[in-house]
């Protein structure tokens, strides 16, 4: 089947000196064709302006006349002593250490709920998964409300529970950032819900089965054997947490503009301020360059530390 | 079981109490919004005056009109690159194309607001700034989309493509009669999430447009809270409205939607 394949093939390639090589050169050929598309788009928006960033950091940008100036690294000098940078770094660490274990850790208790035998499971499933497919500024809009210092459902509540003072929430620079960190997590898990319950349905029951002969516990079967047999799961969703972690922004720009005090201005929303409000776009890629740095070093580090808890079967 | 199935369905109430608050909300006149005690619905007296006055007096239909133009213009490049670039990378293969794909793999470590910045002053020096095609061109290049597309394409009987040879197509024409048709499943998938990706994007609209005529639905929902800062019901009216479209493909396709995401995930 193959030869007369490759004569019907060999016929676009012109020549026929050996027929298998022709088709394979010929598929070579056409596949650079088909993935031109692709190679497009990637040059052009993303190697290229990622090659322009590096520049960007180092040039001064006239936005009237377009000229460039070679700086240097001057930019990145003036981003290591600038204090709201060092605050927004911070404030990135900060964010990250609340909401990527609250949504590892709420994903995985959720998928356990669907994954015990109860009933309405399907409602509940959808229930879980709503707040991630909602639009998120609209979700925001509501939270605005939701929790408005005041007036707000939730301090309503609160209130007529008996609490004098309760939080302030977005006006509060004690609470504002974990209660981005918490409206983050609220959104993102249903993703996290999906695919951990979708490890757990794919551990066997004979692993259990045999935990109950050795007189295993609840607790136990889940450290000893739950929690390895996911780990794939876990490690996949600990690096998707992490970069989404450290792009989180539209919390920062529809709730809080960064405040109060600059105590939600987290490295994206420092990158944004510089690059639309103070037009700095060359001070604003220094720091965009060092949120890159430290998305690959948080990688690098998961990466290397995965040989201690991740397991492959 | 039952005790438990109730706490358990407690639970997922609770996880939903905003949105459930924004439909009760979007449903009453604004002095009832803070009433004490709270009633979830006044059932006698439904307002359904904050969605008329939305659908009437502002410009959310326009804005509704943008975000599907954007969506589906971009799902459709966008799926369209995925299915070309993984039949090129998952099953012809050329040149270097393993190296390629592994710098490929390697951008999606870059936060997408790094690479905005560029963007921005190249697409407001050629006077792209401030046009739905701002939103729309990087939009077309999604490194997941060929990464599934590849995994698809990896594991693709080789004897249906050389079947199809032998009845005397072409590379292309086996692809577009043979590999494509049966990639329905995998396009369905990618069609599903980025309607969901794009559909809520807001830091580009945000900084790459200007006219109130353009704006996407996120857009348009920060413009309308900054402008009717104390109108909260009319504020949920607009959440809601703009939360149905999604809402709706998400319940109509739910299972395709949880299998498209472990697909996309357990892969990745």
């Amino acid at each position: 089947m193959a030869t007369t394949a490759t004569t019907k093939a060999g016929r676009f390639g012109g020549r026929q000196r050996s027929r298998t090589y022709s088709l394979e050169r010929l598929e070579r050929r056409a596949g650079l064709l088909f993935a031109l598309p692709a190679l497009a788009g990637f040059v052009l928006f993303i190697l290229i302006p990622m090659v322009c960033v590096l520049l960007l950091s180092l040039y001064k940008v006239d936005l009237m006349t377009y000229t460039f100036e070679f700086k240097q690294f001057q930019y990145y000098d003036k981003m290591l002593h600038d204090a709201d940078f060092w605050k927004s770094v911070r404030n990135t660490l900060e964010y990250m250490l609340i909401y990527v274990p609250l949504t590892l850790a709420l994903g995985i208790g959720m998928a356990l709920i669907l994954n015990s035998r109860m009933r309405a499971r399907g409602l509940v499933r959808t229930f879980f998964i709503v707040p991630y497919i909602t639009t998120y500024v609209a979700t925001l809009v509501v939270w605005n409300v939701f929790l408005h210092p005041t007036e707000g459902p939730v301090n309503t509540l609160l209130m007529s529970l008996g609490v004098d003072n309760p939080p302030q929430y977005m006006v509060d620079t004690h609470w504002a950032l974990p209660m981005l960190a918490l409206i983050g997590a609220w959104k993102d898990v249903g993703y996290h819900c999906i695919l951990f319950l979708a490890a757990l349905q794919g551990v066997s029951r004979d692993y259990y089965e045999a935990a109950d002969i050795d007189g295993a516990n609840r607790f136990q079967r889940f450290r000893q054997i739950t929690l390895p047999l996911i780990s794939p799961t876990s490690f996949y969703l600990l690096l998707i947490t992490i970069i989404g972690g450290l792009q989180a922004f539209y919390q920062m720009a529809l709730l809080t503009k960064g405040g109060p005090a600059f105590s939600t201005t987290t490295l994206t929303y420092h990158i944004y301020r510089s690059a639309f409000e103070f037009y700095n776009f060359s001070y604003a890629s220094a720091v965009g360059m060092f949120l890159f740095v430290l998305t690959l070093a948080l990688i690098a580090i998961n990466w290397f530390a995965q040989k201690k808890w991740v397991f492959y079967q | 079981m039952t005790l438990r199935s109730i706490v358990y369905l407690l639970i997922g109430f609770v996880f939903i109490t905003p949105l459930l608050w924004m439909v009760s909300t979007s449903l009453k006149y604004e002095n009832q919004v803070f009433e004490r005690p709270f009633v979830f619905i006044h059932l006698d007296n439904v307002n359904w005056s904050n969605y008329a006055h939305i659908l009437t007096q502002t410009d959310f239909l326009t804005w509704l009109w943008n975000s599907l133009f954007v969506v589906l213009v971009s799902s459709c490049f966008r799926l369209l690159l995925a299915a070309l670039g993984g039949y090129a990378f998952g099953y012809l293969r050329f040149r270097y194309s393993e190296a390629i794909f592994f710098c490929f793999l390697a951008a999606l470590f870059i936060p997408y607001q790094l690479t905005l910045l560029p963007q921005f002053i190249s697409f407001r020096f050629i006077g792209l700034l401030d046009t739905h095609w701002a939103l729309i061109l990087p939009n077309t290049i999604d490194i997941l989309s060929i990464f599934l597309m590849r995994q698809f394409f990896l594991s693709f009987p080789k004897e249906l493509i050389h079947a199809a040879y032998i009845e005397g197509s072409g590379i292309f024409r086996s692809f577009a009669r043979v590999a494509l048709p049966l990639a329905r499943t995998p396009l369905l998938t990618l069609g599903l999430l980025s309607f969901f990706m794009i559909w809520d994007q807001y830091f580009q609209p945000l900084i790459f447009l200007h006219s109130k005529s353009l704006y996407t639905i996120p857009l348009g929902l920060q413009s309308f809270q900054t402008q009717f800062g104390k109108q909260y019901a009319m504020q949920m009216a607009l959440a809601c409205l703009a939360i149905i479209p999604v809402l709706g493909v998400f319940l109509a396709l739910q299972k395709q939607f949880v299998e498209s995401i472990v697909s996309s995930g357990l892969k990745g």
